[in-house]
């Protein structure tokens, strides 16, 4: 069990975090500059908080109000930095073993040889960083790190200097690595949405020093708790909205001059709030109708991605962006002007409080 | 007048190597904090190591004179206590000499200590080890080149100081003349041979020394 509650300011920023966590995935998102990766570097000790206190299974690595700051070196906590930070004047073998000087010889030895063993990285032991592939630095980095077992492991952003179609085959042993080799807690720094849902178990989104929302992942995508936390999730949908009426089920919501409904959620209503729906969730028809919940609407633009189309609609004053497979509506493409329909569906329609 | 005298040869560099090493244990240390830290004091102190290049020899050596000098309160300490004196010896001119040469070596290692990324010292801190016990096993190996060409400049200041040395240890024949004196001190008494031996020596020492220098650099720019 990880319990952090800390308060540092760097300038005009000022980052507070506070949260707990259990063995298992925790992703910490958000934007960069956000303050996630300085999270880290206070939690593994090599920024000092301003004030508060750090705790790991039952151990106060820090706490401001007995003045205690435990070195890095003693807190037995795992990091995996960007770029593996590898010593590059170090062999393979000698990289893993740096963490372990203090064992007699043999038993060194030993505990490195399986390590290598079990990285698949026999062979390799003479070889330098450099001469390493990205998967094999990758697989080194976290040998180092976990032959001293820790009891938190830290990954700082390990994916974002890499290509696309390496990140997802590293990404992938990474997690099968860490399921195998580790049983304890992990925190990942990313920014991304997508990476953060496939490896995580639970999320944590940041922004400008703040926690802004914790919880299972299903549960941040499904109903972010305001507007920017479902900025930074992916909602490219926000609209200002009156509640015009609390149903059974649902509410009535008028932007503009739109009124359409969403779903009733357990969350405290007022008369001004924003409406958010992701970009996925909303459908374009010429021909089908949905119900209640269709509304004709103007195409203002379409930008091509590689597997996706993203529409831009103007529906009775509101605009919105809606994502369309490419290969599932050929009517759509090259048909400027026409008339089509909007389906909102109103289980994914999530309010927000109005943010001032 | 054609006698060759090789004392100011082997004075040179017997100055020359003394003063690096000490300018080796106490700049490197001077580097290593200049490179970690931050703030006025460290800046001043930055300051301060440049100084020596940027002063005149005779304005330093007037210095070294004053702070180091038979009426000082450093130099009446030594002469008293141990006996030993500064001014107008080869200690002197390991001191002048130093002073010359430190500069260099600092800039260079505080430089090479920089290029240094951060994370290694992060990830060396987390994998157990202790401040000093990095700055031996990672620092000073990943920053080695930078190192070694500030010794090979040092080293050659060192050995070419000319002004410095003669203000605070003079020009005493087989006593504290050094090399350059002993080139000016030929011409001036127009022994030809001589003031043409220690030149060649001179150049060829500082080709060398450049040679080595380039390539240090070439290689630590390669990685």
């Amino acid at each position: 069990m990880l319990e952090v509650n800390f308060n540092k300011s760097l300038g005009h920023f000022t980052l507070n975090s506070s949260f707990k966590a259990d063995k298992g995935v925790l992703g910490i998102l958000g934007s960069s500059g956000c303050g996630k990766s300085m999270t880290l570097k206070c939690i593994a000790g090599l920024y000092k908080p301003d004030k508060g206190m750090i705790k790991l299974n039952d151990r106060v690595l820090y706490c401001s109000d007995f003045k205690i700051n435990i070195p890095s070196r003693n807190r037995n906590i795992g990091y995996v930095f960007q770029n593996y930070a590898l010593f590059p004047h170090l062999t393979v073998q000698k990289n893993i073993a740096y963490g372990v000087k203090h064992l007699e010889k043999n038993e060194r030895l030993a505990k490195v040889g399986e390590m290598i063993e079990r990285m698949q990285l026999k062979g390799l032991e003479n070889n330098y960083p450099s001469q390493l592939s990205g998967g094999q630095q990758q697989r080194t980095a976290l040998a180092r790190t976990l032959i001293r077992q820790p009891e938190l492991l830290l990954l700082d952003e390990p994916f974002s200097a890499l290509d696309t179609h390496i990140k997802y085959l590293l990404e992938k042993e990474l997690v099968s690595i860490i399921k195998d080799n580790f049983d304890g807690i992990v925190l990942l720094v990313t920014h991304n949405i997508e990476e953060a849902y496939r490896i995580c178990d639970n999320i944590m989104v940041i922004d400008q020093g703040q926690n802004l929302q914790y919880g299972k992942k299903e549960e941040i995508i499904h109903s972010p708790a305001n507007v920017s936390t479902a900025r930074i999730t992916g909602c490219k949908n926000f609209l200002d909205v009156t509640v015009l009426e609390e149903l059974e089920h649902e509410v009535v919501l008028k932007a503009k001059d739109l009124v359409f409904k969403a779903e009733k959620r357990n969350i405290p209503y007022s008369r001004n709030m924003v409406a958010g729906v992701r970009a996925h969730h909303l459908r374009l028809s010429s021909t089908g109708d949905y119900g209640g919940s269709s509304f004709v609407c103007d195409i203002v633009e379409k930008i091509e991605g590689v597997f996706s189309t993203t529409v831009i609609v103007n529906c009775m004053g509101c605009t919105f962006q809606v994502e369309v497979a490419k290969a599932a509506c050929p009517h759509l493409l090259g048909c400027g002007g026409k008339k089509i329909k909007l389906h909102i569906p109103p289980h994914q329609v999530f309010l927000m409080k109005r943010e001032t | 007048m054609g006698d060759i005298n090789l004392f100011p040869l082997y004075l040179s560099f017997r100055v020359a190597i003394t003063a690096t090493i000490f300018s080796f244990f106490i700049g490197l240390p001077i580097a290593y904090f200049l490179s970690r830290g931050k703030g006025k004091l460290l800046d001043f102190i930055d300051t301060l190591t440049n100084l020596p290049v940027v002063l005149p020899p005779t304005v330093l050596g007037y210095y070294l004179l004053v702070l180091l000098g038979r009426q000082s309160p450093i130099g009446i300490f030594l002469e008293s206590n141990f006996n030993i004196m500064i001014v107008f010896t080869p200690t002197g001119a390991v001191i002048a000499s130093a002073v010359v040469a430190i500069p260099y070596l600092i800039k260079s290692s505080k430089t090479a200590f920089l290029e240094v990324n951060e994370d290694y010292l992060n990830a060396a801190r987390l994998l157990g080890r202790n401040e000093f016990n990095i700055f031996c096993t990672v620092i000073v190996p990943i920053a080695w080149r930078g190192i070694a060409a500030g010794i090979t400049m040092s080293f050659v200041r060192a050995l070419g100081d000319f002004g410095t040395t003669l203000m605070v240890s003079g020009s005493i024949p087989n006593k504290t003349m050094t090399m350059p004196i002993a080139i000016y001190d030929a011409l001036q008494a127009g022994n030809k041979i001589m003031a043409n031996l220690l030149v060649l020596i001179m150049t060829g020492v500082a080709v060398v020394v450049l040679f080595i220098i380039n390539m240090l650099e070439r290689k630590m720019k390669r990685g």
